[in-house]
């Protein structure tokens, strides 16, 4: 028999009454945004009652063995690799004073403007027979020694030169804001400035290097172009093979749950060593940054490790296309290209803006919500990253077909006319496609710089009556804006190069520079291909100068 | 930032309404369009339709992707495709296509006159509009071609170590495979596959351009590849790859059996499409005279119009006996063809 008065805390009513009480307009808008952005993936996940498709065993006991090597091999080759470029570079440029610093802190950002495939194009051609190489070493004499680049270490390499400024961003970010009160503590208590780095630094920005980190693996994972070209099986080619080559959806999605459970396993093994260390050391952190200004032949060392990522991420692999360009500029390059760069331009802006917005929204609705599981299931909203872009792109399709149906049918009834589709085909249902594939872009370097803002200003500020919104626009807003730039920066690269979604989802008359790109390289004209690379550069060139400056404001 | 936001809000505001006014008039359907769905990118394709949009004052829209992601777009979008042709570079993608019920025949006297039978479908859902041959390319200073004979020869330990082809993911390599199976059955095609892998120069990577280059740096000595790009090769505007192409003889295999293995690039009208009449007149017109010169002198492909020439390098190759076999066949083996690239380990 109940007793009055006393509660079970663990009863059915209990909860669903905490539930009632606890959900304020956040919390439902937070699901409500979540459920869009997860509407597409689970609408492909639901594939996985459907069983696994009658070539999975063919695919276990012949495949999936190499998918998974080859995957971990490349998740920790190209992590080493990013790590290695993207923190050091960060550091210094944070830093140290050197000759040259204010040009390389937006060139260390570009190897991003080159979309990987054209990368790995660019880089086997300089290792090619008859390849840059080869003429360079003939016109000096010496012999052709061949290096190939083709394979499991040289793909590595490739994903990692290119993928680096992920990393670069996130941990720069952290070192420009936070790391100055610390660093002068370490000093004057007589730390070395390596011990500095390595004791106190690290452990500091880990948080900021891993969201970098995480967003790096997760394009590594996701990589097509590349890895098909350099003949290395990972889960990415084998979705693509099991789906349609094999003609089995099921199986394509089997493996898709695979890696993305794999890509959630990295996550929570990431947080669950977190745990432990919990940082809010946001004071001070608009204190004046002063660099250490070496000796001169130091900081000519720091410039040439500098520039090394910045040669082989961007410089040489451009000067492959440069070449390139100039033996096919004729046949190529026509006024058209400045349409379709205005296009993407414009695509790629607007797509910025919109996943920044729902990336703050689903981060700060979910703080401001009171229910502890929403803090949770918001990171969901990442899980678009993991999953290759067709098959985003075919999970876009399943809702927004059901949808447009639905309303034709509405249509058809109420007023007899047939309007055909009003998403499928539209800009709005690429944008949409791009929002829920890059939305971990803009959600983790926003995530990262907002866990350094203490709660104590916005609790404060909530006590003295002051909404959340205006909270957020007043305070918190400009303590995350540097999280926002990089965001918005990183969306913009990433959807300026973006292709297999595209591809699927672009409208008639609405052309990218990357499907440019991709016409020409799809059928062995990867000289072709140069211009229109070339124009991708150069558009994502200017947004990243002009928002580096907003970020190291 | 306010002045941001507004720049961005305007660019927004204005991709958004130019794009509504394109859409909203084109899936109209009172004016005269044609979508079409296309796997070939090449610049002669665009010259022809631009030709076709001003004799017959069609308009041509266009979506590029590759065949497979089309398909998948056709079979979500159902009755509502906008999609009235779909073309593929193989015919093995539009019987997949045929099977998932996505084209829908037609009846055309021109198209039925000029393809010949094994060229199209037998029911007339899909016609090849080009052919390609999938042939041996070999290194003019290391291989007399008096040892060269067929596919199945490259089976022999003769050519152990020497051999170089792309990955199994290529179509071309996968209808290559069924063709094998429909002509030898499936066991003698499985050891035929195994053999092969054993034969490998390298483990497959890079495309049949590379497998060129390869065996002029000597890293094997046979390549096989498709005939267009070694004519793409000859003219490209990289004097090294020219090098590498002169380097190379070309030989069309199984001359004194059945031909060598050919593949078309193909269309077939869509299912549901809203401009049937258009989409017909379209396929009509690639398959002209007029549309066939484009094709054969721009990509170095053979044209499936038999009044047509192929381009003067093709013609200095010589006339081959081409495998006769009906390719909607290619299509029904093709899954076939993966398993056994599998099993076989072939990458």
């Amino acid at each position: 028999m109940k007793q009055a008065g006393s509660k079970n805390i663990f009863s059915f009513k209990y909860r669903l009454q905490r539930l009632k009480r606890d959900s304020n307009k956040w919390a439902i808008l937070t699901l409500l945004i979540l459920f869009l952005i997860v509407l597409p993936i689970v609408s492909i996940g639901v594939k996985l009652f459907s069983g696994p498709g009658e070539t999975w065993s063919h695919i276990v006991d012949n495949l999936l063995l190499d998918y998974i090597g080859n995957s971990l091999f490349l998740i920790f080759a190209c992590g080493a690799i990013v790590l290695l470029f993207g923190v050091s570079t960060a550091w210094l440029v944070a830093r140290f004073e050197f000759p040259l610093r204010k040009q390389m802190e937006w060139l260390l950002i570009l190897p991003l403007a080159i979309p990987g495939y054209i990368v790995a194009y660019a880089y086997a051609g300089i290792f090619d027979y008859g390849g840059t190489l080869q003429l360079i070493l003939k016109a000096a004499g010496l012999p052709f020694v061949r290096f190939d680049i083709m394979n499991k270490s040289g793909l590595a390499f490739v994903l990692g030169i290119s993928l680096f400024p992920y990393v670069y961003v996130s941990s720069r970010a952290f070192f420009l804001n936070q790391a100055n009160n610390l660093m002068e503590a370490s000093e004057m208590l007589g730390v070395g400035p390596v011990k500095t780095f390595f004791k106190l630094m690290l452990p500091m920005a880990r948080p900021a290097i891993i969201a970098g980190l995480i967003l790096v693996l997760m394009e590594v994972l996701n990589d097509y172009g590349a890895a098909k070209y350099f003949g290395v099986n990972t889960f990415t080619t084998g979705i693509f093979r099991s789906w349609f080559s094999l003609e089995e959806p099921e199986t394509a999605v089997y493996l898709s749950a695979l890696l993305i459970v794999i890509v959630f396993s990295l996550i929570l093994l990431e947080k669950f060593q977190r745990r432990k260390l919990r940082f809010n050391s946001n004071r001070d952190n608009n204190m004046r940054l002063n660099r250490k200004q070496l000796s001169s032949k130091m900081q000519f060392v720091i410039l040439l490790v500098v520039l090394l990522p910045v040669l082989l991420g961007f410089l040489l692999p451009v000067a492959q296309l440069i070449y390139w360009a100039t033996l096919t500029y004729e046949n190529v390059f026509n006024l058209y290209f400045l349409t379709i760069s205005v296009q993407s331009f414009g695509i790629a802006l607007l797509t910025a803006f919109v996943s920044v917005i729902i990336a703050v929204i689903l981060i700060f609705f979910s703080k401001w919500s009171r229910l502890g599981f929403i803090k949770n299931i918001a990171k969901l909203g990442i899980l678009g990253y993991a999953i290759p872009g067709a098959v985003v792109a075919i999970g876009i399709m399943i809702p927004t077909i059901f949808i447009d149906r639905w309303l034709i049918d509405i249509m058809d009834y109420l007023f007899n006319v047939d309007m055909g589709l009003i998403l499928t085909g539209t800009l709005v249902a690429l944008i949409y496609a791009y929002v829920v594939r890059f939305l971990a872009v803009a959600y983790n370097p926003i995530e990262s710089t907002a866990l350094k803002v203490s709660n104590a200003i916005p609790d404060s500020s909530n006590m003295l009556g002051v909404g959340n919104l205006r909270t957020f626009f007043k305070i918190e807003f400009p303590l995350i804006r540097t999280g926002i730039a990089s965001a918005f920066i990183l969306v913009f690269v990433d959807v300026l190069k973006e292709l297999p979604l595209t591809l699927i989802l672009k409208p008639f008359h609405v052309n990218t520079l990357a499907v440019k790109a991709y016409e020409y390289a799809s059928d062995e004209m990867v000289m072709e291909a140069a211009i229109p690379s070339l124009f991708i550069i150069v558009t994502v060139m200017l947004p990243v100068i002009f928002l580096n400056r907003l970020l190291i404001k | 930032m306010k002045k941001v936001i507004f720049l961005i809000a305007l660019v927004a505001f204005s991709a958004c309404k130019n794009d509504n006014k394109k859409t909203g008039t084109s899936s109209d359907g009172e004016e005269n369009v044609v979508n079409v769905y296309t796997h070939r990118h090449y610049a002669a394709d665009q010259v022809l339709f631009k030709q076709f949009e001003e004799t017959t004052r069609i308009k041509v829209n266009v979506i590029n992707a590759s065949a497979d992601e089309l398909i998948q777009k056709m079979s979500i979008e159902g009755a509502q495709s906008p999609a009235d042709v779909l073309i593929t570079v193989d015919a093995g993608r539009l019987t997949r296509a045929k099977d998932q019920n996505l084209l829908q025949p037609i009846e055309s006297d021109i198209l039925n006159r000029i393809i010949a039978p094994h060229l199209k479908d037998p029911e007339n859902y899909w016609f090849g509009l080009t052919k390609r041959a999938r042939i041996i390319a070999y290194a003019k200073n290391r291989v007399d071609s008096s040892d060269l004979s067929t596919y199945e020869d490259l089976a022999s330990d003769k050519w152990k170590g020497r051999i170089l082809i792309r990955s199994s993911e290529n179509i071309y390599n996968q209808s290559l495979l069924a063709s094998l199976i429909v002509n030898n059955g499936e066991d003698e095609a499985r050891k035929w596959t195994e053999s092969i892998v054993e034969n490998m120069a390298r483990s497959p990577k890079g495309n049949d351009r590379d497998q060129v280059k390869a065996v002029v740096g000597g890293e094997g000595d046979i390549a096989i590849v498709n005939t267009y790009y070694i004519g793409n090769m000859l003219n490209s505007e990289n004097p090294e790859e020219v090098k590498a192409a002169e380097a190379v003889g070309i030989f069309f295999p199984n001359q004194n059996g059945r031909g060598a293995h050919i593949n078309v690039s193909g269309a077939g009208v869509a299912r549901y499409a809203p401009n049937k009449e258009n989409a017909i007149k379209f396929i009509e017109f690639l398959i002209s005279k007029q549309a066939q010169e484009v094709f054969a002198n721009s990509n170095y492909e053979y044209p499936v119009n038999p009044i047509v020439k192929p381009a003067p390098l093709l013609q200095q190759w010589g006339e081959f006996k081409e495998d006769s076999l009906t390719l909607s066949k290619l299509g029904e083996f093709n899954k076939k063809a993966v398993l056994i690239f599998d099993e076989a380990g072939w990458k």
